[in-house]
């Protein structure tokens, strides 16, 4: 499953370009979400095992040899952590952006710069 | 200028120092130490059909707490944010018809799905976080098509709130009844496969499954208005 | 024992029906909030109790399995001690906020459970992953608590924090999931003891990711903008909890990686933590804004502490790391934390952005606080601060670790620059408006210094093996500070008792050398002092402080190993640089005073350490057997004592110092405090004798400093109009005398040494004392302002008259001796190019001590000082017992000279006899008595005819002059006193224009400016904080050299 690894590594990058290059806060927070899409790609690829099935038993797999069939359950519990906690922190991001629009009117990133050396 | 040339630079170079993490690894052929025994006496175990729920609710159970743990912070956070007076949006447009009429009819389907997808988390793919999101966006339909009609907050505090506790609940009489705090095993884990099985598993996911529920619906509710 | 698991039970639990109970009223709420985090913080009382009673680690487990199939927590030792902190820390913190919390909606109570529990968790788990959960629930309610203020800036501040802490944890989750992707498991221990699968060059990477991760959380010099900000912006409330809780959990979850690190990564983190610690405290001295520099301040701290996490790696016993860890680590926390915490507790109670604008000198709880938590960041003794960089200091040098000392010295320096003029400038500042102080805001900060103050003998190793009396001095201070409700001569009166008292116990102690500094420091203690008694206006912070410096100068010599020598030197110079502050204008003195006494402590240290290093005790007798060390540890020393002496070079600090302090300090600074480098000296000598180094034998380089302070000392004596200053370069220049002397290493040039040593103490003593009195009647130190007052203070005259005398070493006064003395040492050693500069320096002191007895007593009387009454007698009686005492040895010699040199024989054969009241050498003789006897002869024919003639003199009016109807500009200048050697200054002033000044401000300017370039990278633009962070790793990667 290396080709999602990679896409994962080149969402990682593309978001990692947004939040360096783009002005605007939206954007910004777009490029982390587009970041931890990337992550969760590459946390679900690297539990991939070519060939095998869900790890859910049922009339086709029994415990028996699941040991054989099924692919590693623990990245996708940890992916689900990991989406809800990039959820968590892209919304408040997000309510950070409406309050800072509402004290000053602007969403570039440039206009917040009062605060230096 | 200079600094977009700097970000390319870099952001080039930290491509380059992940490039090993892709070329280096091979693909995963076997299961690992731990989820090798997952695989064989996780069923047994904790009785759950569906192993990832056994991993989420029970064996990484900690981190799943946490989890919730945090859309709880940020519902909170929210409300924290957001707890100054705002201007009430313009005017909005009224729903149409089609979005009215759809909405009545599936708005019962898309919860008892959601509750499905909760109760059932232990045995089918799914859970308490889909099953939550899942009756989430019936009340964002709802919302969207009556735009009067907005969920009680205090009805959504008590839910929260409560499945919160009892969620705690269960992990201290885990702690106390069985093997170590959420263990699930200090209920009967019943017959392998069938509903009701898996110890608490259901329980706590149906738990988890309303509060994930209230706490989208509450984070939509707050971002959507003013809130006093 | 209760599970720990409750804590995040008891949080998680409340937290959850906290918005249900609020709607039985704000207060339920809040009183169910206190109580929980009170149970949380009972909860690791009883474990690290447990702890103390020898209760083992304890792993708790989840879910009924074992790890690594499930998550696991430690309660350890270290563990409940750093929660036992966060949780205090936690509830001082929400106490703090309790105006807040009780106005804002319920939702900050919930977050602020969440957030502890946030910390709790990342200091129990195990697992990799549970960490990072556990770090997304920290950052995540401290995101949402950061908008407890909402402004522009503190929103600004909290999206650009957002923004590094969603880029660290994205490495982080990436970084986990590789280390679980090859070891196939996400406990910490289990990856621990399978570290070799991480190896390889995927692992490396993975761990790197995860390294990083928390080196961010961490703040590191230069990608760390974003926490400036939010230092700076947020509630201080906040602020104090970033900088004190959640630091904590951070270094400690980077202290749990540690075991995975590679070795041969040790060595670059180590740098990187060093220069956040330099650079951060570089960057700091240029800022204004006060909780910035706070936040400065903080990260350096965390920086040089995740650099000593790493440094005790290195140590190869066992035993010794953990010694380490509880010593140095342990301290280096505890102080922090306390210390910045309680700081930015007081920065929002003062509640002024500036730092220039906090003022509050008139509320002593304020400055008490203040004083505690900003000595206790500079690392002051008693606080935990000091015991650590001791204990650091030694320990790198014992592990051969040398070359870290310096960064570790630069920083503490720049960071003490800061702190103290911070702290020097606000306690000078006259207040002007009441600071409101509610309750619930001081209490927390109350508490953090208690804890701090009660809590350092736990951090103190070396205590049990230190003598009880060396606290002594932090014991009268304390004394004497609860006696303030007395009158205030009545506290002088206790303070001059208890300067008796510890005479009297400490006389069994000392012999020999160590008797006569003793008589010095207790006796010209306790003559000076009575001065300070003419006044009964409350003087806040005097007797305390004068009896600290007194005791710490009496318990220098009394020093057995190098930890009481310099516990007691560092509450010396402490004590000194509180009184400089004292006076009127003695803020920026006593600022140069600290900063020049400070870095000659971290020489002193460095040069203790590294003798500690090669003989592995602390005995200061060691010295004598150093070997491979001695060079270094000779010219440490050396260059200390220098420093303190203020010899040429390192001087500049001296005259401030001295003409600066209130004018009854002055006396005990110049006859006292200036001896104690030549105790120094002594100790050096006396113990490690003549070292070579290349073709320079050290004592006659050391020689050679002396005689030119001496020279120049002199000179620049000669050219001030203030008669303080006067004095002050005077002092030098005399103590440049005894440093040459005591280089001599020989018995005469010993005896010399401390013969002139007691008798600067006697005259020194009378002068300063007569200037003090002086002063106290006409109210100006400038000597073109006075004339004339031979008839209003005879008895000032007649002190003064004596001591010049006595100075300029003519017969018949003791200063004779010391000249006489001084020479016969030199020729009998050969030095006699140093003879003749030090003669000709002893001319040059004519030309100012005539300019002293001209121009305040000769001459005429100034109109407004037609009043004038002679002094009071407190400074008359102290300066009459010192003529009786210059008078007695005049006469007698032998009374000070044989027990001198008795002491001295100790150290050098004596080539010396006595015949009588004569002292014969090789060279000659001296007879004191007979000597005073021809000179009274002589001197008493003159007088007696100008008595005879004294009617026949014809009087002027004062007013009898004609200005040729012009009025001068400066009416100063056309008095005779203006500018009194314009003809010398013409000749030869060219060689005391003010160029080691210069090169000094320089130095200060090259810092200041280079902190200016530095700040400038904090652009305030929070994506280029993020490039910043990309470009750390990147960097860093490449340096650790990942293969």
């Amino acid at each position: 499953m290396t080709i999602i690894t990679i896409l994962g590594f080149l969402l990682i990058i593309i978001g990692l370009w947004g939040m360096l290059t783009r002005k605007h806060l939206f954007r910004i927070i777009l490029g982390f979400s587009i970041i931890d899409t990337g992550i969760h790609l590459v946390i679900v690829s690297l539990g991939y095992i070519k060939g095998r099935t869900a790890p859910i038993f049922d009339a086709d797999l029994s415990p028996i040899d699941a040991i054989n069939r099924i692919v590693d359950p623990i990245p996708s519990a940890l992916v689900l952590t990991a989406i809800v906690i990039g959820l968590a922190v892209t919304a408040l991001m997000l309510v950070y952006v409406i309050q800072m629009h509402r004290h000053k009117g602007s969403l570039e990133i440039s206009d917040y710069e009062e605060l230096k050396w | 200028m200079i600094k977009r040339f700097f970000s390319l630079i870099f952001v080039v170079l930290l491509a380059l120092v992940f490039l090993p993490l892709v070329t280096e690894i091979k693909p995963l052929s076997e299961l690992g130490m731990t989820s090798a025994k997952y695989a064989e006496d996780g069923a047994a175990e904790l009785g759950a059909a569906n192993l990832v729920t056994s991993v989420v609710v029970t064996y990484r159970g900690l981190d799943t707490l946490g989890e919730v743990t945090v859309l709880f912070i940020t519902t909170a956070g929210i409300g924290f944010m957001l707890r100054r007076k705002t201007i009430l949006p313009e005017k909005k447009r009224r729903a149409s018809e089609i979005l009215k009429s759809g909405t009545s009819f599936l708005l019962p389907l898309i919860i008892l799905f959601g509750v499905y997808i909760f109760v059932h988390g232990h045995l089918t793919p799914g859970g308490g976080f889909q099953g939550g999101v899942v009756i989430a966006s019936a009340i964002v339909l709802l919302m969207l098509s009556d735009i009067n009609m907005h969920p009680d907050h205090n009805i959504l505090n008590w839910l929260e709130s409560l499945s919160g506790a009892f969620y705690v609940i269960m992990g201290i009489l885990g702690l106390i009844l069985a093997g170590g705090f959420l263990d699930n095993r200090f209920l009967p884990l019943g017959e392998f496969g069938k509903i009701f099985s898996a110890g608490a598993i259901p329980v706590i996911y149906s738990l988890i499954g309303l509060k994930v529920g209230a706490e989208l619906v509450g984070i939509l509710n707050k971002l959507g208005r003013e809130d006093k | 024992m209760v599970n720990p698991i409750y804590i995040f039970v008891i949080a998680l639990f409340s937290a959850f029906l906290l918005p249900v109970i609020d709607k039985l009223g704000r207060k339920v709420t809040l009183g169910v909030f206190y109580l929980s985090l009170t149970a949380i913080f009972a909860v690791t009382l009883l474990w690290f109790r447990a702890f103390g009673e020898g209760a083992l680690i304890e792993n708790i487990f989840t879910a009924g399995s074992l790890p690594p199939f499930s998550i696991n927590l430690r309660m350890g030792t270290i563990e409940a001690f750093i929660m036992l902190f966060v949780n205090f820390g936690a509830l001082l913190g929400a106490i703090y906020l309790y105006g807040k919390l009780l106005e804002n909606k319920v939702y900050a109570l919930m977050l602020f459970l969440t957030l502890i529990m946030g910390v709790n968790g990342l200091i129990m788990t195990r697992d990799i992953f549970n960490i990072f959960v556990f770090l997304e629930i920290t950052s995540i309610s401290l995101y949402a608590l950061i908008g407890i203020k909402q402004d522009a800036r503190s929103l600004g501040a909290g999206f650009k924090y957002i923004i590094a802490g969603g880029l660290a944890s994205a490495f982080l989750l990436l970084g986990i999931i590789y280390v679980y992707r090859i070891t196939g498991n996400l406990n910490l221990d289990l990856i621990i003891s399978e570290n070799p699968l991480l190896l390889s060059k995927g692992g490396l990477i993975a761990l790197f990711l995860v390294v990083v991760a928390f080196l961010i959380e961490l703040k590191p010099w230069p990608a760390n903008g974003w926490a400036l900000d939010v230092y700076e912006a947020a509630e201080p409330g906040i602020s104090a909890m970033v900088a004190s809780l959640v630091a904590a959990g951070m270094v400690f979850v980077f202290y749990k990686f540690i075991p995975l690190l590679p070795h041969s990564w040790h060595g670059m983190l180590i740098l990187f933590g060093m220069l956040t610690f330099v650079f951060s405290n570089l960057t700091g001295l240029k800022q204004k804004n006060a909780r910035r520099l706070l936040g400065y301040s903080s990260i350096a701290q965390m920086g040089l502490l995740m650099a000593v996490l790493l440094l005790v790696r290195r140590f190869n016993d066992a035993m010794d790391i953990r010694y380490a860890l509880s010593d140095i680590a342990a301290a280096l926390f505890v102080n922090h934390f306390l210390a910045k915490a309680g700081l930015f507790w007081l920065s929002g109670i003062i509640n002024k952005e500036k730092a220039r604008d906090w003022s509050f000198n008139k509320q002593p709880v304020l400055v008490l606080l203040f004083a505690v938590f900003i000595f206790a960041l500079v690392g002051l003794p008693p606080f935990p601060g000091f015991w650590a960089k001791w204990t650091l200091i030694t320990k790198l040098a014992q592990y051969n670790m040398i070359g870290w000392i310096v960064p570790i010295i630069i920083g503490s320096l720049l960071e003490a620059a800061y702190l103290l003029r911070w702290f020097g400038a606000t306690i000078k500042r006259e207040q002007t408006e009441q600071v409101i102080i509610p309750r619930y805001k001081i209490l927390p900060p109350l508490l953090a210094a208690i804890v701090l103050v009660i809590i350092f003998p736990s951090f103190a190793p070396y205590m049990t093996g230190m003598k009880t009396m060396f606290f002594f001095p932090l014991l009268a201070a304390a004394v004497l500070w609860l006696l303030d409700v007395m009158p205030e001569r009545m506290r002088g009166m206790v303070m001059i008792l208890i300067l008796a008292a510890f005479g009297w116990y400490i006389y069994p102690l000392a012999k020999g050398i160590v008797l006569i500094f003793e008589f010095m420091f207790i006796a010209g203690g306790i003559v000076i002092s009575l001065a300070s008694l003419n006044s009964a206006r409350p003087k806040q912070g005097y007797w305390e402080f004068l009896v600290m410096l007194i005791m710490s100068l009496a318990l220098i010599p009394l020093a057995k190993s190098s930890m009481e020598f310099f516990l007691a030197w560092e509450f010396m110079t402490v004590s000194s640089w509180l009184l400089i502050l004292r006076g009127k204008n003695g803020e920026k003195p006593a600022l140069t005073y600290i900063m020049f006494s400070l870095g000659a402590a971290l020489l002193i240290l460095t040069a203790f350490a590294l003798s500690f290093a090669e003989t592995g005790e602390l005995g200061l007798v060691l010295l004598s057997n150093l070997n491979i060390y001695a060079i270094p540890v000779y010219i440490l020393l050396a260059l200390g004592f220098l420093v303190k002496a203020a010899a040429m070079g390192v001087h500049i600090w001296l005259p401030g110092a001295y003409s600066e302090a209130e004018d009854e300090v002055t006396p005990i600074f110049a006859g006292m405090m200036s001896k104690i480098s030549l105790w120094g000296f002594i100790l050096l000598f006396g113990y490690m004798g003549n070292k070579v180094l290349g073709i320079f034998e050290l004592p006659v380089l050391l020689g050679w400093i002396g005689v030119f302070t001496a020279f120049f000392g002199a000179l620049m004596a000669v050219f001030q109009e203030d008669i303080k200053y006067l004095l002050a370069y005077s002092s030098m220049s005399q103590l440049g005398y005894m440093i040459l002397s005591v280089s001599l290493l020989s018995h005469l040039g010993w005896t010399t040494a401390l013969y002139m040593s007691v008798t600067h103490l006697f005259f020194k003593g009378m002068l300063f004392l007569a200037v003090a009195g002086i002063v106290s009647r006409i109210g100006t130190t400038k000597m073109y302002e006075m004339g004339g007052l031979i008839k209003k203070m005879p008895a000032s005259f007649i002190s003064v008259l004596i001591a010049i005398i006595a100075v300029s070493g003519v017969p018949p006064l003791s200063g004779f001796g010391g000249k006489w003395l001084l020479y016969t040492a030199l020729i009998e050693k050969g030095w006699y190019l140093q003879a003749g500069l030090s003669f000709f320096a002893g001319a040059i002191a004519f030309l100012y001590l005539f300019r002293l007895i001209h121009t305040i007593f000769l001459g005429q009387l100034k109109a407004r000082f037609r009043e004038v009454k002679e002094a009071s007698l407190w400074y008359i009686v102290p300066q009459f017992i010192f003529v009786g005492a210059i008078m007695a040895i005049s006469m007698f010699p032998n009374l000070i000279l044989k027990p001198i040199m008795a002491a001295v024989e100790t150290q050098f054969p004596s080539h010396v006899n006595w015949d009588g009241y004569t002292v014969i050498t090789a060279l000659g003789y001296w007879n004191g008595n007979a000597v005073m006897m021809i000179t009274m002869g002589v001197f008493m024919v003159p007088l007696i005819w100008l008595l005879v003639r004294v009617n026949m003199v014809q009087k002027v009016e004062q007013f009898n002059i004609v200005y040729a109807a012009e009025r001068p500009d400066r009416p100063e200048t056309t008095h005779f006193a203006y500018n009194f050697f314009a003809h010398y200054q013409k000749a030869i002033g060219f060689l005391v224009k003010e160029q080691i000044t210069n090169f000094w401000n320089s130095v200060s300017e090259w810092f200041h400016s280079l902190s200016a370039t530095f700040r400038h990278i904090y652009t305030g633009n929070g994506q280029t904080y993020a490039l910043h962070i990309i470009i750390y790793i990147v960097v860093l990667y490449s340096l650790l050299g990942v293969k």
